[in-house]
């Protein structure tokens, strides 16, 4: 069974040579690889096969493997169980020495389904993937784990694995094995991982690496840098530049296609860790680990070094075309070696960790091994824990040729794999987006029924109040509560909820505002205030007005605000123009002072003197209506509030009416608009945190100060939306009056009449509080 | 750490120095060159008050007497309202008060009033004295505090005396969704590879 010393295995070459070539020539077409009947156990099996040797039952305790593990080559392994649950619990790694220092302890913790170091994050499903993947990758291990030689000279699956000694299993390569694979350790210089995502790879380079030996490598891919060690070395750097020969097309990108088509070659039947894994020669049976150049996953050079010679010479000649192999035909199918010869029938798993091996990455071999341990490579490994990966895209072969790639080359491939990476997450957004239209277009499904109700009532009645309604009703129906998928969906539902019914909101709206005369108000006011300055206006004596160009594009603006159906998208453009209008108050000021409200509202003002104000009206009621009165806080809150502000202005100008009076008009327009709001506020969002807490706090502030001011919050209820909207909520949205907040019939004069002599009255009270 | 969104509407007569304060309170500088977001009428800043995040949204509004009917439309929802007035300007104490007396009747019913003497830099020319200036807001439970936005005096500590006098937020609520956000992302990452 042994052939470490090579003599053993020779009977099984011709053999592996002749599957290895019949897989071959399937493999140059479509043909699968491992429904060949001459089917060989993988690694993965191998190991699980043999797992009474390297993990033995009862009589093994710890200090027994230790002493088994003495003296024993690095990277020798033994699994002890607890002693009383004989559960894998302990690993025991020798490090190479003599003494009982030697052998280093992981604990392995296991639940039901999965095993782990307990310093790690990386779960394994079963006991054999985690010791496969530790003696590919350290992780955190101080060296990664040694498989026995012999384990790749087994052809078939036997039951003489399961008859295994530990003792056996822990058979030491030959001395001259072991210095070839210290010569070898340069080759197996690994600078970067590969973490695949639905769409594309992203590719990390150690950046440890690139400090301490510059980016030169990427680039100089000569084959003379190859060392001057015999066979394996040159063996392995051959296969990896005729691989990458074989297709032709530049860069890393298609260096991931190909790991991908690998990969998905392994499919059908592998994935996870496993897969990566069954890409690269452990898995082979009896073959040589270099047949996988080109291949995601490395296998540990281990292995490869201490293999019987006659392999190594006989699979280079493969790639090399000189096979002394007569079933093998000249030069054929090089990919063939590169695919995955078995399915292994390991468990799907979501998670996937390989290496990127290749030509492009290769580091020329290096003089002194000593220079870099073998697990250089892994220090960023747990990164690809995170990395998960549920569906593949196969991505067609890239031609390629083995031209030289520059670097920048390489730094725009990855990063357009980035792009890649990154538009998975976009797409995401988008089809929650095609999701609500899909959604909403969808026969006989409530939100469907519910928008399709909503915009019939809509455009029946003529109640736009609703609309806010609406739009909270979906909110509970699609009961999404992180607020980035509650925003997105909120503008998925303008599209399909407000898209069909602006054009009649405009048109209800422009009719409730020629009734109201507020139209005319804002025409006739235009007329009188139109000729005036912006320092007639109010603005300080340094402040600028937008030129001539600045205006028109602001004009522009407005059409484009008006165009525009989502609420919030009209926001976003009033903020462009304000922000022009900001640029163009301290672009051409005289003076050097910071602009604030007292100079923006008057320079506002002299914009809309020179606006079409009717239809910004329109737009200023729609999205004063259609956006939640919580979304207002912020900068597009302010600066709607202050459009809103400066149009009211306009529309109420009087040059000789007194200030109280017109303040009593405006506090009137907006109690009203905000009873309204507040009403709909409530029924939709009494849940909402954020609104009881808000209503909570100012309870408690209340009593904090109610020794002060009880008599005066009597009067301060029409300015106390929230409590009086409690109060109303019974008449419902529709017994409200639409839109006429600004209407001033004479019944609202005398309203406002009735309101000013209360305020009086309580401003003699408050007078004599302050004489106090 | 709960971030909160405390909207601070700032009052008073033009030419007292509101947007200076806000300058820098926002900046940390009096250098007018420095572009705010889109304009220095509305800027934000975000303070550590004890285990919160106080962000404050600060509404200027014009002082000129024509606009301030449009003031409730502004302090509409505020959490605290920041009155200026100049020390060297009798007048604009006058208007002062009479904006404690809007707030009070039209206000929000809990709004937590800062009165600040601004221009405390130019004594000389002192028309207010800082006594009576304290003991009117003493009166109405008001933080008061002179400044000076050019020499940047007190101007932190009106925001601190703000965060101080709002009132805590509840364990589970008053919190922007913005700050689980990498929670959820965390819990992602946890997930085991096999």
């Amino acid at each position: 069974m042994r052939c470490a010393d090579g003599g053993t295995c020779t009977s099984a070459c011709p053999q592996m040579f002749a599957s290895r070539a019949a897989r071959g020539r399937v493999n140059g077409t479509t043909a699968i690889p491992w429904r060949s009947s001459r089917r060989k156990p993988t690694l993965l099996e191998q190991l699980k096969g043999s797992e009474c040797a390297w993990c033995p039952a009862a009589p093994w305790e710890r200090d027994g493997a230790r002493a088994a593990l003495c003296g024993t080559p690095a990277g020798s392994f033994l699994v002890v169980r607890d002693s009383t649950t004989s559960v894998p619990s302990l690993l025991c790694v020798s490090a190479g020495g003599d003494n009982n220092e030697a052998v280093i302890d992981y604990c392995i913790k296991s639940t039901d389904t999965v095993f782990q170091l307990s310093e790690s994050r990386l779960c394994f499903s079963d006991l054999a993937q985690l010791v496969l993947f530790y003696s590919l990758t350290r992780d955190v291990l101080a060296l990664r784990l040694s498989i026995p030689l012999w384990i790749y000279g087994v052809t078939e699956m036997t039951g003489d694995l399961s008859q295994l000694e530990p003792e056996t299993w822990l058979c030491s390569p030959t001395d001259q094995q072991t210095d070839e694979m210290t010569q070898r350790e340069p080759s197996n210089m690994m600078c970067s991982i590969q973490l695949t995502s639905t769409n594309g790879a992203l590719c990390i380079i150690n950046p440890l690496y690139l400090r301490e030996h510059g980016d030169d490598w990427l680039t100089d891919r000569t084959t003379s840098a190859q060392s001057a060690t015999p066979s394996p070395t040159n063996y392995r750097k051959e296969r990896r530049l005729s691989t990458t020969r074989a297709w032709a097309g530049a860069g890393l990108l298609s260096k991931r296609a190909i790991s991908m088509e690998q990969d998905s070659a392994a499919i059908t039947e592998t994935s996870g860790l496993s897969r990566a894994s069954s890409a690269d020669s452990p898995h082979w049976p009896t073959s040589a680990p270099e047949t996988s150049a080109g291949v995601v996953l490395r296998r540990p050079s281990r292995d490869a070094a201490s293999f019987p010679a006659p392999y190594r010479v006989s699979s280079g000649s493969l790639t090399t075309s000189t096979t002394s192999t007569p079933s093998t035909p000249g030069g054929s199918n090089r990919e063939s070696l590169e695919l995955p010869p078995h399915g292994s029938p390991v468990p799907l798993s979501p998670h996937r960790v390989s290496w990127v091996e290749d030509g492009v990455w290769l580091p020329p071999p290096r003089p002194s091994s000593r220079l870099h341990p073998p697990s250089l490579e892994l220090d960023s490994l747990s990164i690809s824990s995170i990395e998960e990966e549920q569906e593949y895209q196969i991505p067609s072969p890239a031609p390629h040729h083995q031209s030289a790639h520059r670097l920048a080359d390489k730094v725009i491939h990855r990063l357009s794999a980035v792009g890649q990476a990154l538009g998975g997450l976009v797409s995401q957004k988008k089809r929650l987006t095609n999701r609500v239209q899909e959604l909403s277009e969808r026969k006989g499904s409530a939100f469907a029924e519910a928008v399709k109700g909503f915009v019939e009532m809509t455009l029946k009645k003529v109640v736009i109040t609703t609309g806010s309604r609406g739009q909270s009703s979906y909110r509970n129906i699609t009961d999404l509560n992180d607020s980035e998928i509650d925003s997105l969906v909120e503008l998925s539902l303008h599209k399909v909820a407000l898209k069909p019914v602006s054009a009649h909101l405009y048109s209800c709206i422009h009719a409730s505002r020629t009734n109201d005369g507020s139209f005319d108000r804002l025409q006739s006011n235009m007329c009188i205030l139109e000729k005036n300055g912006v320092e007639e206006l109010g603005g300080s004596a340094g402040v600028g007005v937008p030129d001539s160009l600045t205006l028109e594009r602001i004009q522009q603006r407005w059409t484009s605000m008006h165009e525009a159906y989502s609420p919030n998208k009209k926001v976003h453009i009033l903020l462009k123009v304000c922000k022009s209008i900001y640029h163009s108050m301290s672009a051409n000021a005289s003076s050097g002072t910071a602009f604030g409200a007292d100079d923006f509202l008057p320079c506002l003002t002299w914009v809309l003197l020179r606006s079409d104000v009717v239809t910004l009206h329109l737009d200023t009621d729609y999205m004063m209506e259609l956006l939640d009165p919580t979304q207002l806080q912020g900068e597009g809150g302010y600066y709607l509030t202050t459009l809103y502000a400066s149009l009211y202005y306009i529309s109420s100008f009087r040059p000789r009416l007194a200030a109280r009076q017109l303040s009593v008009e405006a506090q009137n327009s907006l109690n009203q608009w905000h009873r309204r709001r507040t009403l709909h506020c409530n029924q939709s969002r009494r849940s909402r945190n954020r609104r009881t807490i808000r209503r909570q706090s100012c309870q408690d502030r209340g009593s904090q100060n109610s020794d002060t001011d009880t008599e005066r919050r009597e009067e301060r209820s029409a300015g106390d939306g929230e409590a009086f909207g409690h109060n109303e909520q019974d008449t419902g949205p529709e017994a409200l009056p639409p839109l006429d907040e600004e209407a001033h019939t004479p019944s609202d004069g005398n309203q406002g009449e009735e309101v000013t002599s209360k305020r009086e009255e309580t401003q003699s009270v408050c007078g004599e509080e302050d004489h106090r | 750490m709960a971030l909160r969104e405390l909207k601070v509407c700032l009052l008073g007569d033009t030419g007292v120095g509101k947007s200076s304060i806000v300058w820098r309170f926002v900046e940390d500088s009096f250098d007018p060159n420095i572009n705010p977001t889109i304009g220095a009428s509305f800027m934000t800043k975000t303070v550590q008050y004890q285990n919160e995040l106080h962000k404050f949204l600060i509404w200027d509004t014009a002082g000129q007497e024509r606009f301030r009917a449009l003031a409730p439309m502004y302090y509409r929802g505020s959490a605290a309202a920041i009155i200026v007035y100049d020390i060297t300007k009798e007048e604009s104490f006058t208007t002062l008060k009479n904006w404690v007396k809007e707030l009070r009747q039209h206000g929000p019913p809990n709004i937590v009033v800062a009165i600040a003497g601004n221009k405390c830099d130019l004594s000389d020319a002192r028309e207010v004295l800082e006594k009576d200036a304290k003991d009117y807001a003493d009166s109405i439970h008001a933080i008061f505090v002179e400044t000076s936005a050019k020499n940047a005096i007190n101007i932190n500590e009106v925001f601190i005396e703000i965060s101080k006098r709002i009132p805590l937020a509840e364990s589970a609520g008053g919190t922007s969704g913005k700050a689980f956000k990498l929670g959820r992302q965390a819990s992602e990452s946890r997930r085991t590879c096999c």
